[in-house]
């Protein structure tokens, strides 16, 4: 088996936050230390890989520990909370116009609301299962986004509604 | 803010480690690896699932802080440390360094 899709596969395991920050880095060095390791004998490299894999499960246990134990607040100086991030290509407008929806500030006809909702979810999905490397969904994720836009943009026309939610 | 080592516990290896590590310039995650076990003389060496789980809880404790590096190396985000991460070390080195008195000193006693 790859070592590296085995590594990428562990790092599955941690919580998606956790991923979304470290996962890409981790790698990185695993394939560094990996390669440094690999020119050296063959029980060294075994070695590595075994404390690396045991030390990828062990943490990843410790850290599904930390999620459930730490303070959202704390947790939140390094991880970065998905659920409040603006995901990439929403427009600034559209997410602030959600907001304020939610904050019942503005009131929207109900087909452009669930309009609106769709393609955030889409979007949080399409970011998670870019953050576990499962680029087909993304990309189906993407396709459907896609289409929900073309919907809202059709339903904006329809109740002559811009894209800051403003009639 | 709340008190990140209130008892003055004893810092564990991997993050006493990872401080020395960060204390004269900012490394990234390979590099912090290397170094440290170079500082170990070969005795530790961290797995990327220990290091990077320590390198959380520092986050979260304000002893080091992240950033993007400017360079174009393949590993763009790095780790530097804080003030009260820099106090944390000397603290901990303090520590250290009294025991290493008080041992002494009944080695002493008992050779004399």
């Amino acid at each position: 088996m790859d070592l590296r899709r085995a590594h990428r596969t562990l790092l599955r395991l941690y919580p998606s936050d956790y991923t979304a920050l470290f996962a890409l880095e981790m790698q990185n060095a695993f394939d560094q230390a990996a390669e440094e390791r690999r020119l050296q004998s063959s029980p060294v490299f075994v070695r590595f890989l075994l404390g690396e894999f045991i030390g990828l499960l062990i943490g990843a246990g410790a850290e599904w520990i930390a999620k459930f134990t730490t303070d959202s607040s704390v947790r939140g100086r390094c991880l970065p909370d998905l659920r409040m991030m603006r995901p990439p290509g929403v427009p600034r407008e559209l997410w602030f116009a959600a907001t304020c929806r939610n904050a019942g500030q503005v009131s929207l006809p109900d087909e452009v609301l669930e309009a609106q909702d769709r393609i955030s979810t889409l979007i949080r999905r399409m970011v998670h299962a870019i953050a576990n490397h499962d680029f087909p969904g993304a990309r189906r994720y993407s396709n459907e986004e896609r289409q929900a836009r073309n919907e809202l943009r059709r339903l904006q026309e329809k109740y002559n509604i811009d894209d800051n939610g403003c009639s | 803010m709340r008190n990140n080592n209130p008892a003055g516990k004893p810092l564990t290896e991997p993050v006493l480690l990872i401080l020395m590590s960060l204390a004269d310039k900012p490394r990234h995650g390979y590099s912090l690896m290397k170094d440290i076990e170079s500082l170990s003389n070969g005795r530790v060496q961290l797995s990327t699932g220990t290091l990077y789980g320590a390198l959380r809880r520092l986050l979260e404790d304000l002893w080091i802080a992240r950033f993007e590096q400017d360079d174009t190396s393949r590993e763009k985000q790095a780790y530097k440390l804080t003030p009260a991460g820099r106090r944390q070390l000397q603290a901990e080195l303090e520590r250290m360094r009294q025991l290493t008195r008080a041992a002494t000193a009944r080695l002493r006693t008992r050779e004399a």
